[in-house]
């Protein structure tokens, strides 16, 4: 397969790499981990005359934590994160990142390139959702901060400008006692793209039994990756109990809209059910460790 | 379109190549450099047989423009050897009969080696997923887990 023409352009920090898209608008396409953009331009899905690579731009990549939460580089790849300890209710985020693709599409797969595809199947966006994420969008002299929630628009289309670099994902502290999960529904169980996906985030009073917050977020059940707010509101003030979280459960197979294109609405919403539970079941028990 | 001037180190030694732009690592190594170790299977990402190792971490060569790795460290199936003598995988990949048709097998053992080298004691479990990128279209999976495996076991020995 052979790729169309374009030039190469290696930035060496992220103001070069902003200037070089004010300068090429949507002539331009960036490159970070490639997994995805390489194979849209074999199958000239996209014609850029520009490529401008990331992989120079180091202060872009991997985790910084301060009182605020914690800050994780757009170019940080899917396997250093599965690696990495993100606390209880971050391992909602690291256990979508060791199931992205293979190991091998892992080591190059970025956080940023999956949330900026916009795949309502995309692993690490159910997470992120669950975790109350936002994205920095950075051009030149500019950067705006996006609440994840308000990120994505349709399959493939979310709301940055051409021009526009995604430098970092924000996770704001949780309070103590969170616990986070991730299930992910396939039929096979690598290099597969999700039929369903959920992520639970909670937090637990001092009790350990009494729900504080709970977010549950789910993906490809929707045009875009999506939070389940009934589902999670449901269980605010009520007890960590099985009960709870069938009734949880249940709600969010009524707010997922499945369009029935890898499988029938009918299947997606009784697995969005068994999922959230699981999820919830599992995020309880991170939240009590 | 510029053609860009890259230098890296290949297999040990330092290499300087001339690539197109829009030329795929893969299509370097095996048309530029005829080091046809590295097969060209799916091209997208989904069988693992161009795996090489890209600072000592499996990547599929397929989804990485060659002027990326510029600067950086490779290695390929060619890079196993010392001379005459096959890396251990190689020979274990050999008595075990973890060899049908031979396309997965490059990716096969790079994937391995990059396993080993982080976790020289590695589960069956750590084996399948360290594989689990690599599709070997004649089904002989558990004669390659074994292969690992015989390795692994071969480290703890010597320990």
């Amino acid at each position: 397969m052979l790729l169309p023409k374009f030039d190469y352009n290696a930035p060496a920090t992220l103001d070069e790499a902003c200037r070089m898209m004010a300068g090429y608008g949507d002539r331009a396409k960036l490159l970070a981990g490639g997994t995805d953009l390489l194979i849209a331009l074999k199958k000239k899905t996209v014609t850029p005359t520009q490529v401008v690579a990331l992989n120079r731009v180091d202060e872009i990549k991997g985790f910084l934590s301060d009182g605020d939460g914690l800050f994780i580089g757009a170019r940080t790849t899917a396997a250093e994160i599965a690696l990495s300890d993100l606390g209880p209710a971050g391992q909602a985020l690291t256990q979508a990142a060791s199931q992205v693709g293979s190991p091998l599409i892992r080591n190059l797969a970025t956080i940023g390139g999956n949330l900026v595809t916009a795949m309502p199947a995309a692993d690490m966006a159910p997470p992120l959702l669950a975790l109350q994420a936002s994205v920095v969008l950075q051009r030149i002299g500019e950067q705006r901060e996006v609440l994840l929630s308000d990120f994505f628009i349709s399959p493939g289309e979310q709301v940055m400008l051409p021009e526009e670099i995604m430098s970092m994902i924000v996770l704001p502290r949780l309070p103590e006692g969170c616990g986070g999960a991730f299930e992910k529904l396939g039929v096979r169980k690598a290099l597969e793209r999700s039929i369903v996906s959920v992520a639970a985030v909670i937090s637990l009073a001092d009790d350990g039994r009494t729900i504080q917050g709970a977010r549950i977020a789910l993906g490809a059940v929707a045009p875009t990756p999506m939070l389940a707010q009934e589902a999670g509101a449901a269980l605010c003030g009520r007890k960590a109990t099985a009960k709870n979280f069938a009734v949880a459960a249940e709600i969010a197979a009524r707010e997922a809209k499945p369009r029935g294109l890898r499988t029938s609405p009918v299947y997606s919403r009784l697995m969005v059910e068994q999922l959230t539970l699981r999820a919830l079941t599992r995020a309880l028990e991170a939240a009590n460790l | 379109m510029k053609k860009c001037h890259i230098t890296f180190q290949l297999n040990g030694r330092t290499c300087e190549v001339l690539v197109d732009p829009n030329q795929t690592l893969l299509s370097m190594l095996r048309e530029d450099l005829s080091l046809t170790g590295t097969k060209y299977g799916c091209g997208e990402g989904d069988c693992g047989a161009c795996t090489v190792l890209l600072d000592d971490e499996p990547v599929n060569s397929c989804l990485i423009l060659a002027a990326q790795v510029d600067g950086h460290k490779l290695t390929t199936i060619e890079g196993l050897a010392d001379g005459d003598k096959l890396h251990p995988l190689q020979t274990s990949f050999i008595d075990k009969g973890a060899i049908q048709c031979g396309f997965c097998t490059p990716g096969m053992i790079l994937s391995a080696k990059a396993l080993l080298d982080e976790e020289p004691n590695p589960c069956e479990l750590d084996i399948r997923t360290a594989i689990s990128g690599n599709l070997c279209r004649c089904t002989g999976y558990q004669k390659i887990v074994e292969a690992v495996k015989a390795v692994a076991d071969d480290c703890q020995g010597e320990n």
